[in-house]
């Protein structure tokens, strides 16, 4: 268990692509840091320089104090779950498990307690014989965590471990791997694309696009005050909605206007867009926070129904004002049909504010 | 799942006659392809006389005379009592299995490699690799005789399983790059990181590619072991094989007929089980990657 550390790390492959950008990362003992991005980001890259399977090109990565960018990754002490699961295909699960003390040289008697207790705990242990293509998706991929847990390792690293499953084993995952986590209490680095899976398990997320680190914070403050509006739009389901709106001030307060409709601020938005001094802004509304009527009330914006989609217990109505569309919850009892002329709401408390020039959040005031 | 039942229709005239033709060809290509073998077998335990009594043309009831003769097994003893077969086939043996296992030894290496690594000139290297079998054997054994002769390597074993080696090798790495592209990366990736470094990682995946080996090492001693030419040029004298023994029972004043043909199944025999012992491990082997599963 250590603490891990990215100092500018750069990737460059030798087509001149380059997959990972001067990123900088300091991964607290302990902790469960979650790599968020799609695909093609760098998060991957990332996780595989960690793991000592791809070459750094510049920077180093740091584990504890020592530098390990001339470690092979067998010298590296880290347990590695792959998408693919990687499963040895001609041994069977119980020594797929036992391979990594084998290779550490810890006795038969110990590997078989160890391995047993690990398939215990990930309730595979009537699976012990069988070989992987007897496995289940699911099986297969316990049996890839299994490989992991059996060894204390330094460093957990996980490569979307779980983006094959079906959606039911995936949830039931999720609450196991973060139990797991937090029983061992090792270093954990995990992989996703999938921005719910990061938000509901990690202490921490580093949000990557582009091979660029965007914004590293707790689910909480990525949710709530992500740092640009690649960001915003990216974490959050369904999607946050931006629009283009100009800053006017009105006899001393900033306003938003948005074609002909006027928003007023509360008074700590309406200091905080003074302060940014912005003429034009990007404006996110989360669809849980828009409301969407058939009724028209006094500060609404016009629009008309572009699609429905039933969620379940609520429905997605994606409202087309003329000037961006708005995705916002409303009621199963909503009754707006598509084309149906319709008025959308929100209070300005619940709106992202972000520069229109280059993306980023307007800074909150203290 | 789709179920892979072979639907049949109403069946026209033309696929009528076909399904008649086709037992027929096959009837008359058992025949072309067992009939010499057949003949080879009981011609070794004929004596001479009896090897040659054939019907008159047309006298269909005389076949019976192919089957009229008490079986001896003089060739076979004169054979190894003689002619020294005893030694022949230990040197068959091991000019083929040696070439083989070197063969397998050296381009597993090298095809892994290949399949693994990317560097500058790779397909031309690979292109380099095959260029050297395109050439038939008889169009560089002159040089190659040379070059063997200056090294002193010309009728010992060493020297001959060499020349198996150098035109086994090549067929080798192709065969086993195809094999080892067919393993996915992830799974060595796993073994490094499960605390193996790269050469135990290979060894972790060659189990993977055990068809692959099986079949190559079979094809690999079918080839030396009935290779004819280099057997008699590089091989004869000190390392004479099996099918070089035997062309020598061909002498300008006597032809042993008796004992050609006991020497050809001598040579034919331990190939047949070796061969549908592993034919179902051949097949795999050949088309294992063949298809993405």
């Amino acid at each position: 268990m250590v603490a891990v550390a990215f100092n500018k790390v750069w990737k460059n492959y030798a087509d001149g692509t380059v997959a990972v950008k001067e990123l900088d990362l300091r991964i607290e003992d302990g902790t469960f840091v979650s790599l968020l991005g799609p695909s093609g980001c760098g998060k991957s890259t990332s996780l595989r320089m960690l793991a000592g399977l791809e070459h750094i090109s510049a920077g180093e990565i740091v584990f504890g104090d020592k530098v390990v960018n001339n470690l092979p990754p067998k010298d590296r002490d880290i347990a590695m779950v792959f998408e693919n699961y990687a499963l040895y295909p001609h041994k069977t699960v119980f020594d797929n498990m036992a391979n990594p003390l084998r290779q550490a040289k810890v006795a038969a008697a110990e590997i078989k307690r160890r391995v047993t207790d690990a398939a215990r705990l990930l309730e595979i242990d009537h699976l012990l014989q069988r070989r992987p293509w007897e496995l289940s998706g699911g099986q297969k991929q316990r049996t890839a965590i299994g490989r992991a847990i059996v060894r204390q390792p330094q460093v957990f690293l996980f490569d979307e471990p779980i983006a094959h499953l079906d959606a039911k084993l995936r949830a039931r995952m999720r609450s196991e791997l973060k139990h797991l986590q937090l029983q061992l209490g090792v270093t954990t680095i995990y992989v996703t694309h999938d921005q719910l899976e990061a938000l509901t398990m990690a202490d921490l997320i580093a949000v990557m696009n582009d091979g660029v680190l965007q914004q590293f914070g707790t689910p909480r403050e990525i949710y709530e005050n992500p740092a640009n509006s690649w960001v915003a739009t990216f974490v959050g389901e369904p999607q946050m909605s931006l629009l283009e709106m100009t800053v006017r001030d009105t006899s001393g307060k900033p306003a938003l206007i948005f074609g002909e409709h006027t928003i007023n601020l509360d008074p700590e938005n309406a200091a905080r867009v003074a302060a940014a001094g912005r003429k034009d802004l990007l404006v996110g509304v989360r669809p849980d926070r828009a409301t969407v009527s058939l009724r028209e009330t006094p500060d609404s914006i016009k629009g008309e129904v572009y699609a429905r989609q039933l969620l379940g217990a609520d429905v997605l109505v994606e409202v087309e004002t003329g000037r961006g569309r708005v995705r916002a919850k409303a009621d199963i009892a909503f009754q707006g049909k598509v084309d149906a002329p319709c008025s959308l709401s929100f209070r300005s408390e619940d709106l992202y504010f972000f520069d229109a020039a280059d993306g980023t959040a307007i800074p909150r005031l203290q | 799942m789709a179920s892979h039942q072979i639907i049949s229709y109403d069946k026209g005239v033309a696929v009528k006659i076909l399904q008649w033709i086709g037992p027929v060809f096959l009837a008359f290509y058992l025949v072309w392809s067992l009939l010499p073998l057949f003949i080879m077998l009981v011609s070794s335990i004929k004596d001479l006389l009896d090897a040659f009594s054939l019907p008159a043309p047309g006298d269909w009831a005389g076949v019976t005379v192919f089957f009229d003769f008490s079986p001896t097994f003089t060739h076979y003893v004169a054979l190894f009592t003689e002619n020294n077969f005893g030694a022949y086939l230990i040197n068959s043996l091991v000019a083929s299995i040696g070439s083989a296992l070197i063969a397998v030894t050296l381009g597993s290496m090298c095809a892994y490699s290949l399949s693994r690594s990317t560097f500058r000139g790779k397909k031309d290297l690979l292109f380099f690799i095959i260029s050297t079998r395109m050439a038939p054997i008889v169009a560089v054994i002159v040089p190659l005789y040379a070059i063997f002769r200056s090294f002193d390597l010309v009728g010992t074993l060493p020297g001959l399983i060499l020349a198996f080696t150098t035109f086994n090798l090549p067929f080798a790495i192709w065969m086993l790059k195809g094999f080892f592209d067919g393993v996915p990366y992830a799974i060595e990736e796993a073994a490094q990181v499960d605390g193996q470094n790269r050469f135990q990682a290979f060894l972790t995946i060659l189990p993977l590619v055990a068809p692959g080996i099986g079949a190559f090492v079979i094809l690999c001693i079918l080839f030396a072991w009935n290779d004819f030419l280099f057997a008699t040029i590089i091989g004869s004298g000190g390392a004479k094989t099996l099918p070089a023994a035997t062309k020598e029972l061909v002498q300008p004043q006597n032809i042993d007929w008796g004992k050609i043909m006991a020497a050809g199944v001598v040579t034919t025999l331990p190939m047949i089980p070796l061969g549908l012992l592993v034919r179902r491990y051949l097949v795999a082997g050949l088309t294992m990657g063949a298809v993405k599963e």
